[in-house]
């Protein structure tokens, strides 16, 4: 939708010639590469909550996987997470935040504590029961997130320097000191670790992406709920709005400390300290974004690995099966990972969206398929905040009155929507509403 | 004449900057060592960012202060010497580009006054906190 705005904006410049050159006027008028309408805004803040609700567990998770079961060769109750960090409080929530993004409560959401008290089955029995029935936060689709940003490590080199550091002299010794703290009195794998020091060190490395993704969402989670609780409230009314949020909230928090502290006896192992100057914005949210969004790996049940096949990408610059691409309609089946986070958001869907969900297609038979389309429509929107904010951060302001710093401007969206030309990607499809 | 820190001050419009490089602990290395190239960002430039981004970085001071050493290049180098060397390496390890515009531009931001002279550098003035990436 090419609004006046665009179009009074458009005088300083030519039209542009992209193929998506109504998204680059968009853009230019501040505005998202996802249309402005109230059923977009609807769906794309309907799932902001749902998915909230995991990601609440997924951080808290993430981080007590990191901090507290670090090196254990045996992980088996990695998910049971302990009450202290259902309690532990988010630094952007609740009375005593270091800056206070959502005005709820600052330890676990209450939707979340009575998933896990009850889940699906809507019943108490031992947490044991609900982990072996399946009746829980499926945890796994976290960590497959934190593995596609360990194996796409560099990318941001060098305004990124989680990476470089992870390989430093420095690194190496905060962790050695932290294996053998956890490993004492332990022969057998201290024994293990002279034998094979690199393989205790890669290990390691994972964890601090544990932490990395960990404090990415404990972010992300209170900007979710707010936003959410605003548009109930009636103050966010576009797209746009939406967006700008967003936009803010990546300037408020982009110098939150990235870090990795593991807890042994009592004691805290600084393996990645404050002090060493890590971001939020460089080393966790755009790692993030280029990670997950963008690339990903390609999906078991849709690509074939077959190296004489050609159909995976020998360059990992060149991945594209991230949420931006993703085929969604196969969710649900064999090999299709983003299904793991579609089941969980299916718990905490507001009631809106149910509604919607039951009237379309095949209703709650195909709600697994729904939600996909859905996540990604907002997904579009989470990283047009993401161009915005780049482009505010780096570039110049979008009523800048000098041409060349427009055409700038104009340069860096085009550049951006080159990644969306390839097939896959589904840009087109989002503009329109049928597509669900 | 007097160090980079002192010329600052002098100068009037540098509230900000001076308070955030205190805050980051870098008065002192400022002051004493060098010599720097400093491109510095007036009160209004601060003023561009939001509270919340302030207060965050104020909070987190080592953050603060990469951001800052963004601002510092290694060796004291005239408008003319930048520009002939198109990208600088900061001291916070990220490059920055400038060039010629309308007068000279460092990444984002323009030049407002060019080869202030202090004891151990050169300062720049800029319109704009410029940013890694």
């Amino acid at each position: 939708m090419v609004t006046d705005t665009t179009r009074d904006r458009a005088i300083a410049l030519p039209p542009s010639t992209h193929e998506f050159r109504d998204i680059v006027h968009r853009l230019e008028a501040g505005g998202s590469m996802l249309p402005d309408n109230p059923e977009n805004l609807k769906q794309i803040i309907g799932i902001y909550k749902a998915y909230a609700v995991p990601m609440d567990f997924y951080w808290r998770n993430l981080l007590y996987i990191a901090e507290r079961v670090f090196l254990n060769p045996l992980p088996a109750f990695k998910y049971f997470l302990p009450k202290d960090y259902l309690e532990l409080h988010n630094h952007y929530a609740g009375d005593d935040a270091d800056l206070r993004v959502w005005r709820g409560d600052a330890s676990a959401h209450p939707e979340l504590l009575e998933f896990v008290r009850q889940g699906e089955l809507q019943r108490k029995v031992p947490k044991l029961l609900h982990h072996l029935w399946h009746d829980r936060i499926n945890m796994e689709f976290a960590e497959s997130c934190m593995r596609a940003m360990l194996w796409h490590r560099h990318m941001y080199e060098p305004a990124n320097k989680f990476d470089r550091y992870l390989d430093s002299e420095e690194y190496r010794a905060n962790a050695d000191l932290a294996i053998r703290a956890y490993f004492q009195g332990n022969p057998l794998m201290l024994g293990l670790y002279k034998l094979f020091p690199d393989m205790f060190l890669e290990q390691v490395r994972q964890l601090s992406y544990y932490s990395n993704l960990g404090l990415f969402w404990e972010v992300m989670a209170p900007v979710f709920f707010e936003m959410s609780d605003l548009y109930d409230e009636g103050k966010l009314a576009s797209v746009p709005e939406a967006m700008q949020f967003l936009v803010d909230g990546i300037f408020a928090v982009a110098a939150r400390p990235i870090y990795h502290h593991v807890y042994i006896r009592g004691d805290r192992y600084e393996i990645i300290p404050k002090s060493k100057g890590f971001m939020w914005l460089y080393e966790a949210a755009l790692p993030y974004v280029e990670a997950i969004f963008y690339r990903t790996s390609p999906f078991r049940g849709t690509k074939s690995y077959n190296a004489q096949a050609n159909q995976v990408p020998a360059e990992q610059k060149d991945f594209h099966y991230g949420i931006l691409y993703a085929d969604v309609f196969p969710i649900g089946t064999a090999g299709i990972p983003p299904t793991l986070l579609m089941q969980d958001m299916m718990h905490f869907l507001p009631q809106y969206l149910l509604d919607d969900y039951r009237k379309h297609c095949r209703g709650e038979d195909d709600i697994l398929s729904q939600i996909g389309v859905t996540f990604q429509r907002s997904m579009y929107n989470v990283t047009s905040a993401v161009i915005q904010a780049l482009r505010a951060a780096l570039l110049y302001p979008l009523d800048d009155p000098n041409p060349r710093h427009l055409q700038a401007n104009r340069e860096f969206f085009e550049a951006q929507l080159d990644r969306f030309i390839r097939p896959e990607a589904r840009l087109r499809n989002v503009q329109v509403q049928d597509y669900r | 004449m007097a160090n980079i820190v002192e010329v600052a001050a002098a100068a009037g419009n540098f509230e900000t900057l001076l308070a955030v490089v205190e805050a980051a602990g870098l008065t002192q290395t400022l002051a004493e060592e060098g010599p720097f190239t400093v491109f510095a960002p007036t009160d209004e430039a601060f003023a561009q960012l939001s509270p919340a981004t302030v207060n965050t970085l104020l909070q987190n001071t080592p953050q603060l202060g990469r951001i800052l050493l963004y601002h510092v290049v290694p060796g004291s180098l005239s408008r003319a010497e930048l520009l002939e060397m198109k990208t600088l390496n900061s001291a916070e390890g990220s490059p920055i580009p400038v060039r010629e515009g309308d007068g000279l531009e460092v990444k984002n931001a323009t030049a407002i006054a060019t080869d202030i002279a202090a004891d151990n550098g050169t300062i720049h003035v800029i319109d704009r906190v410029i940013l890694m990436g």
